[in-house]
């Protein structure tokens, strides 16, 4: 038996009832009993066999697989210890960066120093949240150029699109290529400033939009417009 | 202290029935800088509420390996009370923290983020009783504000007894010159009372009774908690259809 | 240290829930029976109101000292009450030195509002000059042994210290000076849906809350105080209050 309370996409806060029986508790809700109730504010996602809630706010949860952007605040005898804007840190080992590498040989600051920007993936995740980072292969490693722009980390799936639509977009309306990193963190690959004002502005635009329908193609409407004109006129929002 | 007349026929000298709040006011998303954030204003109360985490908690040597810990700091502004209250917390504002704290712990899921902390601090820019309570109500708006996973929201008011009376959501003055002050916090969803504090002369059956109307000016509170929730969201262009 | 003690009590909890659910405490005792209590009194010749408690094998020791001051602005024919109470590092190894912390604070301003909410003492009794000087009474809680429930030894030694008062050698001390009731604390834990009172050093880690109910002689409620990090259901807080109004009884005669 399964009832569930609310529609797809509903818009749900905290203590929700959202469905009862047999279903799981996706993320951004938990299970009492045979009820499952939302643990966020957020839309809600129907699935086969669980109900979600797809946070509209919160702090970036590392998890394995997801790529994301990194800043290099220290270094150490093995390796650097990267902020991922999550309560915790990212641990990068040179052997995770550097092929063929011999720590007690190697100046690892000529390599990535403090203050540098990193494209990573999670390895692995801990129970106590040790995060493990891996920057082998193209297009991981240190960044070189480019904008940094920070967004609420719950709403980079919503840059990124159903099958990649919205990204895509931006990338070929601009002539641009974006860095999308799951921690909310977005390197804009550009020198041109008015590209990368327009882009910023879009990207702003979808965080505060992230919970509407029809919004790719409103972005998409946003930056051929901007890119039209000379000289920043502000988003209308 | 002089005897004064807190009910007229009925009425309390501001007006209400005697189970009637105040006017509230309740916003979610106020500050920029914090994670999440809230303000409320009960009666002449204007109290701001502000959460950051959860974030890696430092010194190390404070942090849980199987959870978060949760901070709370309750602070009165020099400036919010009549006679200018020094700054700094002084005993009262360490025992309502902790209590403020005790309340919303029980809805927190701290399992999910080992080694961190979540701060939460109640700022009462301006008071007028029940700013403890008033606090717990903004607050949990504020946890939710931020992202942070809550089982439900707590919502708070105090109780108190004047001229014989039980009367909700006291103010100032019915709580210097009335018979009993009661705060209580409670679950919206399943009714769970996380704080209970009285001080004050009230007999069983008055404070049986009490508890129930505290109760129901929680359930009152709760609605408006929802609603300061889904109105960050709601003027935005495009609501989402099914 | 404190992470220590943290992980041994919740090594302790199971046990102690699969006994409750049998409907015995691990010490033997009812749900509303409290451990065994001695109350001394008249043990510091320093003060001129003294009186130490033994709950099981927690120790408090209460000192009352009046001392003359000018009133406050706002109650010029009034003395005063100061309670304080101190967790001292000798008493538990999760106590550490330094100010009170929050834990002392919340004991002491729930001892003060059973006190001073029940009436049992007439601040103008303790005026000895109107708008110049008065009596002002300091009640330090001092506690020397922590074995669970503070709360309720802290408040039997404080009236205790209170009740036996022997005035200083001063003319201005009032020789009647007494008390108008007999406040005493009750504090009741939850541990699942089982409510104890007096509750043990082991139950007090295990448990989810705790309510502490301050209640005079002719039933009325001075003071509710509930603690701890989980919560209660309102038909749990009712219960409660029945069960404190039975203990209390008992406790008040050891006051004599």
């Amino acid at each position: 038996m399964r009832i569930v309370h609310v529609p797809n996409r509903a818009l749900v806060v905290p203590g929700e009832l959202l469905a009862e029986g047999d279903l799981r508790a996706g993320r951004g809700a938990y299970k009492e009993g045979q009820k499952i109730f939302s643990s966020v504010v957020g839309l809600v996602e129907r699935g086969e066999k669980e109900v979600s809630v797809i946070a509209l706010e919160g702090c970036y949860e590392p998890r394995v697989g997801d790529d994301v952007v990194g800043v290099i605040v220290d270094s150490h005898m093995y390796g650097w210890i990267v902020d991922i804007n999550s309560p915790y840190m990212g641990d990068l080992y040179a052997q995770d960066l550097l092929s063929k590498v011999d720590v007690t040989r190697v100046e690892l600051s000529s390599y990535l120093k403090r203050g540098d920007l990193i494209f990573a993936k999670i390895g692995e995740v801990t129970s106590l949240r040790k995060v493990k980072l891996q920057a082998r292969g193209a297009g991981y490693g240190k960044l070189k150029g480019g904008r940094l722009v920070e967004i609420t980390p719950v709403k980079t799936p919503r840059v990124i699109g159903k099958r990649q639509s919205m990204l895509s977009m931006i990338q070929s309306v601009t002539g641009c290529i974006l860095k999308v990193g799951q921690n909310g963190r977005i390197i804009i690959m550009s020198e041109d400033e008015k590209k990368i004002s327009a882009i910023t502005e879009a990207l702003y635009m979808i965080e505060r939009e992230a919970h509407t329908s029809g919004l790719t193609d409103r972005v998409k409407v946003f930056l051929e417009k901007r890119l039209k004109e000379d000289g920043g006129e502000k988003a209308s929002d | 202290m002089e005897e004064k007349k807190l009910l007229i026929e009925g009425r309390r000298l501001d007006g209400r029935s005697p189970d009637q709040l105040r006017p509230v006011k309740l916003k979610a998303g106020v500050l920029k800088r914090a994670d999440g954030s809230a303000y409320i204003e009960q009666g002449n109360n204007k109290i701001l509420v502000a959460v950051y985490g959860p974030q890696e908690l430092h010194p190390r040597h404070l942090q849980q390996p199987d959870m978060a810990v949760l901070r709370c700091m309750y602070n009165m502004a020099p400036f919010s009370v009549e006679e200018r209250k020094k700054p700094g917390p002084d005993r009262r504002s360490v025992e309502i923290s902790k209590v403020v704290r005790e309340a919303l712990e029980s809805v927190l899921f701290l399992n999910l983020y080992p080694r961190s902390v979540i701060d939460i601090y109640i700022e009462v820019l301006q008071a007028d009783a029940g700013t403890r309570v008033a606090g717990i109500t903004a607050a949990s708006v504020a946890l939710a504000d931020a992202g942070i996973p809550i089982r439900d929201l707590v919502a708070g008011v105090s109780v108190g007894k004047v001229d014989g009376i039980l009367v909700l959501d006291l103010n100032a003055e019915e709580d210097q010159y009335g018979e009993a002050d009661m705060p209580v916090a409670m679950t919206g969803r399943d009714k769970r009372i996380t704080l209970l504090q009285m001080d004050g002369h009230m007999t069983r059956e008055e404070f049986r009774q009490a508890l129930q109307l505290a109760m129901k000016g929680c359930q009152q509170l709760y609605e408006l908690q929802k609603e300061a929730l889904r109105e960050k969201y709601s003027s935005t262009p495009k609501e989402v259809t099914g | 240290m404190i992470e220590k003690h943290r992980v041994l009590s919740l090594l302790k909890k199971e046990p102690l829930l699969r006994s409750l659910q049998q409907g015995k405490r691990i010490d033997g005792r009812t749900f509303d029976q409290y451990r065994p209590i001695s109350l001394e009194r008249h043990v510091i010749k320093s003060a001129e109101g003294s009186a130490q408690v033994r709950l099981g094998d927690t120790t408090v020791l209460v000192g009352a000292k009046p001392k003359k001051m000018p009133p406050f602005p706002d109650a010029p024919d009034e003395g005063g009450l100061i309670v304080g109470a101190e967790l001292r590092p000798l008493a538990s190894p999760t106590f550490e030195p330094g100010p009170p912390d929050e834990n002392a604070i919340e004991l002491a301003r729930i001892v003060d509002r059973g006190l001073r909410e029940s009436k049992c003492l007439d601040f103008r009794e303790l005026c000895i000059e109107a708008g110049k000087e008065v009596w002002v009474i300091y009640v330090d809680i001092h506690v020397l042994d922590h074995s669970g429930n503070l709360v309720d030894a802290a408040m039997l030694a404080s009236v205790a210290a209170l009740l036996d008062i022997k005035g200083p050698e001063d003319p201005a001390w009032k020789k009647d000076f007494s008390l108008k009731y007999k406040p005493v604390s009750v504090t009741i834990a939850k541990l699942g849906n089982c409510l104890l009172a007096d509750p043990s050093l082991e139950e007090e880690e295990a448990m989810d809350s705790r309510i502490t109910f301050c209640v005079r002689e002719d039933g009325v409620i001075s003071a509710v105080q509930k603690g701890g990090s989980g919560y209660f259901e309102s038909e749990e807080i009712l219960r409660a209050e029945e069960m404190a109004f039975t203990c209390a009884e008992k406790l008040r005669r050891l006051l004599g």
